[in-house]
């Protein structure tokens, strides 16, 4: 993957997942990425969740949670409520939680086969972003 | 693809007929996310020009979206710098008028989402977070996200908000509003045609709503009057006036409010308290660190 390609994805995560009070309950301005495994993914108005699991340099498993917005506008963007089952192995990139808490707003995913989500960068309405006359 | 595909179809219509009527293509039409239509059980012909009668309001409505484009959260609102790669609905705030000092402890209490003074919903109590009743007209500005639905029959027009599935009724065989009627989420309304203006009178509101997501309070004393107009087959107007006085010094008079016809059909989008309180249990509360992740 170029790394033009994951600027833009980085870019165009933001809208995707903005939804109320994410903009003062995670630093907007920092990201983390992190290797885990999936233990639970819940597909739900208005909000859907991906918990998974990250084993830090202590070997310590910490129980990692990524905040995303609702299923209409994933769902234009690629995820599905079918999308992740526990024990899938991904790379996980999100803005941290400004309490220090182990939960972040996503940004973007890498899924062990490759794919990357979300593939298009769309309103919380569904509308694409990247669709001529948008 | 079919959502590309119908796009390159309805774009020619759709600008002919409005510039913005096109920005809703893709509601609903995937199919894949909880209780949205899949594309076969869309009805046919949704991209059909619709019948224009100044008296019907018949049709599917939801504000345009696209860059540029301001989008409404309260009966008037502005955008305001807190933050940069803020939303729209973080980065606007609503200008009411004067709260009496009732209105003003009111607005005090609500830790809000939304706006300047938005704090994370793990530690507010704005209604929206728990799937309590938004209450309307805090309904009507999901249409940014979620469209609504006027259905129009021989003594109601219903209008059905996507968000929570809601049905209002508006009465139009002639009846009067209720003295003193008990409050509800939603209030009670009747309707009335003056020319080519459907004319809503609405009352009897359950206080406990917010009239936005900034967290602008109203009592059960609040009276709303509505003035939609379908100035043409694609275009739906409104302009409202709030009146309050044990909250509001003076009327609150809204910015005219731009709806467009959404080729799209309402789909259910239940809010369900348990989903999401396992959301907040999970997420939402553990990010600012109230329970243990």
């Amino acid at each position: 993957m170029s790394l033009a390609l994951v600027v833009g994805l980085v870019m165009a995560g933001a809208p995707l997942l903005a939804h109320h009070g994410t903009g003062v309950a995670y630093v907007r301005d920092k990201e983390v990425t992190l290797k885990g495994t999936v233990t639970e993914w819940f597909w739900a108005n208005p909000h859907c969740g991906l918990l998974f699991d990250v084993t830090d340099e202590k070997g310590e498993v910490i129980h990692w949670g990524a905040e995303l917005g609702n299923p209409h506008s994933l769902s234009e963007a690629g995820f599905s409520r079918d999308a992740f089952k526990p024990g899938d192995k991904l790379t996980v990139t999100g803005h941290p939680a400004k309490s220090g808490a182990p939960r972040l707003e996503l940004l973007h995913l890498v899924l062990a086969g490759g794919r990357v989500l979300p593939e298009r960068s769309v309103k919380g309405n569904g509308v694409h972003l990247d669709d001529p006359g948008q | 693809m079919r959502n590309r595909f119908m796009f390159s179809i309805v774009v020619p219509v759709a600008l002919v007929a409005c510039s913005c009527a096109a920005f809703a293509q893709t509601y609903g039409t995937k199919g894949y996310s909880p209780g949205a239509w899949k594309p076969d059980e869309l009805p046919k012909g949704l991209s059909n020009p619709a019948h224009f009668d100044p008296h019907n309001l018949s049709g599917v409505w939801s504000m345009p979206t696209k860059p540029g484009y301001f989008e409404r959260h309260s009966l008037n609102d502005k955008p305001i710098k807190i933050a940069p790669n803020v939303p729209p609905q973080m980065g606007s705030d609503a200008y009411p008028p004067p709260m009496t000092p009732w209105g003003k402890a009111k607005f005090d209490a609500a830790k809000v989402s939304y706006g300047p003074r938005a704090v994370p919903p793990g530690e507010g109590n704005d209604p929206v977070s728990s799937c309590e009743p938004l209450g309307y007209p805090r309904d009507l500005w999901e249409a940014n996200l979620r469209p609504f639905e006027f259905v129009q029959t021989p003594d109601r027009v219903l209008q059905h908000m996507q968000y929570h599935d809601l049905w209002r009724t508006i009465w139009t065989d002639g009846r009067q509003l209720p003295k003193n009627p008990d409050p509800g989420w939603n209030g009670y309304s009747v309707g009335r045609w003056e020319g080519d203006t459907f004319v809503v009178e609405s009352e009897g509101y359950d206080d406990r709503t917010w009239i936005d997501h900034f967290g602008n309070p109203h009592s059960d004393q609040m009276h709303l009057v509505e003035r939609y107009k379908r100035v043409n087959a694609e275009t739906l107007e409104l302009d409202m006036t709030l009146t309050d006085p044990k909250t509001y010094t003076a009327p609150w008079v809204g910015d005219k409010i731009t709806f467009v016809r959404a080729k799209v059909a309402i789909f259910e989008e239940i809010c369900s308290p348990s989903e999401e309180g396992h959301f907040n249990d999970t997420i939402r509360d553990p990010a600012v660190g109230k329970s243990k992740p």
